[in-house]
């Protein structure tokens, strides 16, 4: 697929992506039941989610997003669903329309940009409910997330795709083309999301599979920026040795990246943060040793009940 | 003779790899008999082995050499050849042998102390202990040897730096009796009451059948180490102490415990006067200097108390609740107070006031973290031991018929020795 020519820049936001998936997610379990009534995290993504039993090809999910377009940017806020007729290979239209309407009352901005699917690739197919779009928007967008789970892909799968026309063979033609995209959040979408994607399974409800799972996450996220910054690092080393060109712009931004470091620098916050880094430690040193303290006991009393001569338990001697 | 230059011939030779060292381990057993008898032959010999390289060959040789009693003369002729032995050697064979090794150091230690020069002593000891040790968590015989060269020559320092390693392994109930009554008295020596009282304490409730010497003496050392450090004393033992250790004890160190009564009731001037009376006895057992602590900690322990009830205080008040001379005495008290960091005051030198103020430590800063952090570590590597005793009580076969007895034998009168075919039968259950 080309990548778009038409300069325009593509802000999406997470709770398009998180609509879809959510859709998708639901109407899978609903048609493919999962053998055991387990409830769902509601993200199609989701490693945890039941296998699907020995299904036909994934359901393919339509939907309508809309947004603002303010000159070259678009901007995609949010989205809803819409039926497909799949004899007719067209979107309800009717249902469509009543849609917009309503959200028109609440939204007074937003327009339709475009609509969304779910699948690995845009086919010829949906070219047809892009046109049918036309009429509404010029020139629409098509938001297609990809459900398959890629554990080596690091970037989120989806992608967004425009419409342009081409000169193939003599004709020209319509054909979609790839464009690139940012995320953009506002804060309360971000404490959504956050906390959607925490969500814990529901029997997880001591404290102790809590903390573990709290404080693997933490884990997790710092092993991250340990190997983040260490690649970094590496890149720098390398470009001080000379074996990689030197790239000023990338230089700038480290730069740029350590002189907001440190965030905080004052005595009072130092003062504060070592209290509770001690604080900290000392409880850690705490449950250490009531750990040390519950073994020592179980040690204890193994002991007593082995060599013990002076206790009888059960009442009887050992035989010859 | 030439059985001796056979000998020096294979060691040479030898002295390769482990296998080597294994062979010329079990020939020279086998002609440890032979090099007994003549002695005096040896002398020449030592001079082609090489203490560093065959290091077990010279060290059969040199136990040899040095069995019998020597006099004066010989042993300073024999102490430097000893010492460089020992700083030399190689560890690893070393550990083949490791009775001979003991017996040869045993043998230098007699001729340091007959000399009468024990600090010549101590830097090969200490070379000696830390070859022997497989780990740094294992008392050998060697360890409180070392520590008596230490105490002798008051070269205290030393000394802790082995008190601070925490033991593990012991080779023998006896060395730990030592080891730990000579650690606790450099501990004394250096002022550290606390770690004094761990290392007199384990020495006190160690299991043992019978009451030995060592254990009483250590007792009297631990109650007046007791009365200095935390100004009281409880005559009960804990309840792990020995049966032996909780009736006999008590019998042998009267005097002490009638000190720590009278100490308890807190008047210096009748304090003095029992101590007075009992000076022989202490004198006797060489405690009279501690004793004399014992009576100095008085004053700060009442000092201390004073603490807790008043906020300020004059310095004439406090000469008289602690019954010293002159104001003057108790300014000069507490400033010693104040610098040893046993209590936290300030003194108005304007008015003869003194302030009592809480403990300033706010536990923010970096050397308390590196301490937290160090006393996690230790208790880390403590849990992964006790686990690991754990397990290792989980197999043992008396434990675990003891277990499975109750829960069989309720049902039935006797095993089936078939259900324990799989259980190895250390002994008959």
């Amino acid at each position: 697929m080309a990548s778009s020519s038409s300069g325009l820049t593509f802000k999406l936001h997470p709770l398009v992506i998180l609509n879809i998936s959510d859709h998708y997610t639901r109407v899978k379990s609903q048609l493919h039941p999962p053998p055991s009534a387990h409830h769902c995290a509601p993200a199609a993504a989701d490693p945890f989610a039941p296998p699907a039993p020995a299904a036909a090809d994934p359901p393919r999910v339509y939907g309508c997003v809309i947004g603002v377009q303010r000159g070259r940017t678009v901007e995609i806020f949010n989205s809803f669903e819409l039926l497909y007729d799949p004899a007719t290979h067209s979107l309800d239209r009717a249902f469509l329309d009543k849609k917009q309407e309503l959200y028109k009352k609440v939204f007074p901005n937003f327009y339709v940009l475009g609509w969304y699917s779910t699948g690995s690739d845009a086919e010829e197919s949906d070219m047809h409910i892009h046109k049918a779009l036309m009429d509404i928007n010029e020139s629409p967008v098509y938001v297609l997330l990809n459900p398959s789970i890629n554990h080596a892909q690091k970037d989120l799968p989806v992608t967004i795709y425009e419409s342009e026309l081409h000169v193939i063979d003599g004709i020209p033609q319509l054909i979609f083309v790839r464009a690139s995209y940012t995320i953009e959040t506002v804060e309360a979408e971000r404490i959504s999301v956050d906390h959607v994607a925490h969500l814990k399974p529901s029997d997880g409800g001591t404290a102790a599979t809590q903390l573990a799972a709290h404080l693997t996450g933490i884990h997790s996220a710092i092993k991250m920026l340990n190997s983040r910054v260490r690649v970094l690092h590496h890149y720098l080393l390398a470009m001080q040795k000379g074996e990689i060109p030197c790239e000023n712009s990338l230089l700038r931004q480290v730069s740029s990246l350590l002189r907001r470091l440190p965030a905080i620098e004052s005595g009072k916050f130092q003062d504060d943060f070592l209290m509770e880094y001690n604080d900290t430690l000392l409880i850690t040193y705490l449950a250490m040793l009531t750990n040390c303290s519950s073994t020592m006991n179980e040690l204890i009393d193994k002991f007593n009940t082995a060599y013990d001569r002076h206790s009888r338990r059960g009442g009887r001697t050992p035989f010859v | 003779m030439g059985s001796i230059e056979n000998l020096v011939t294979q060691i040479q030779g030898l002295s390769g790899s482990i296998d080597d060292i294994a062979h010329l381990h079990n020939i020279l057993k086998v002609a440890d008999e032979s090099l007994h008898a003549e002695p005096s032959a040896l002398s020449s010999v030592l001079d082609q082995v090489d203490p560093a390289k065959h290091s077990l060959g010279y060290l059969y040789f040199l136990e040899a050499f040095t069995s019998g009693p020597v006099s004066k003369e010989q042993a300073l002729t024999l102490i430097p050849i000893l010492a460089r032995f020992i700083n030399c050697c190689d560890a690893q064979q070393i550990r083949f042998a490791p009775d001979k090794f003991v017996s040869v150091c045993k043998r230098f230690k007699d001729h340091v102390l007959l000399i009468e020069s024990p600090l010549r002593g101590v830097s090969p000891m200490r070379a000696a202990v830390r070859k022997l040790q497989t780990t740094s968590e294992h008392l050998t015989t060697l360890h409180p040897d070392f520590l008596l060269l230490c105490l002798l020559s008051k070269s205290y320092n030393i000394g802790l730096s082995v008190l601070e390693d925490d033991i593990f392994d012991v080779d023998q109930p006896r060395d730990l009796f030592l080891y730990c009554y000579y650690g606790g008295m450099i501990c004394i020596g250096q002022k550290r009451f606390r770690k004094a009282l761990e290392l007199l304490h384990n020495v006190v409730t160690a299991p043992m059948n019978t009451i030995n010497a060592i254990a009483v003496e250590a007792y009297k050392k631990y109650i007046l180490v007791s009365l200095i450090h935390y100004g009281q004393f409880s005559t009960s033992l804990p309840k792990y102490a020995s049966s032996a250790a909780q009736r006999n004890l008590k019998n042998f160190c009267q005097p002490y415990i009638e000190l720590a009564t009278t100490y308890s009731s807190g008047k210096i001037a009748e304090f003095k006067i029992y101590v007075d009376t009992n000076r022989e006895k202490y004198d006797n057992d060489k405690n009279l200097g501690l004793v004399k602590q014992v009576v100095s900690s008085m004053y700060k322990h009442n000092i201390q108390r004073l603490t807790q009830t008043y906020l300020t205080l004059s310095l004439q008040d406090i000469a008289n609740t602690v019954q010293l001379g002159s104001p003057k005495e108790a300014e000069m008290h507490v400033l010693q107070m104040i610098q040893d960091g046993e209590i936290f005051a300030t003194i108005n030198q304007k008015d003869g006031m003194v302030r009592f103020l809480e403990d300033p430590e706010q536990y923010k800063t970096c050397q308390m973290i590196e301490h937290i952090d160090s006393s996690i570590q230790r208790i880390m590597t403590l849990s992964r031991k006790l686990n690991a005793m754990d397990e290792l009580m989980s197999y043992d076969p008396l434990y675990l018929s003891k277990v499975l007895f109750t829960q069989v034998g309720r049902e039935r009168q006797r095993f089936d020795f078939d259900d324990f075919d799989t259980v190895p039968q250390k002994f008959p259950i």
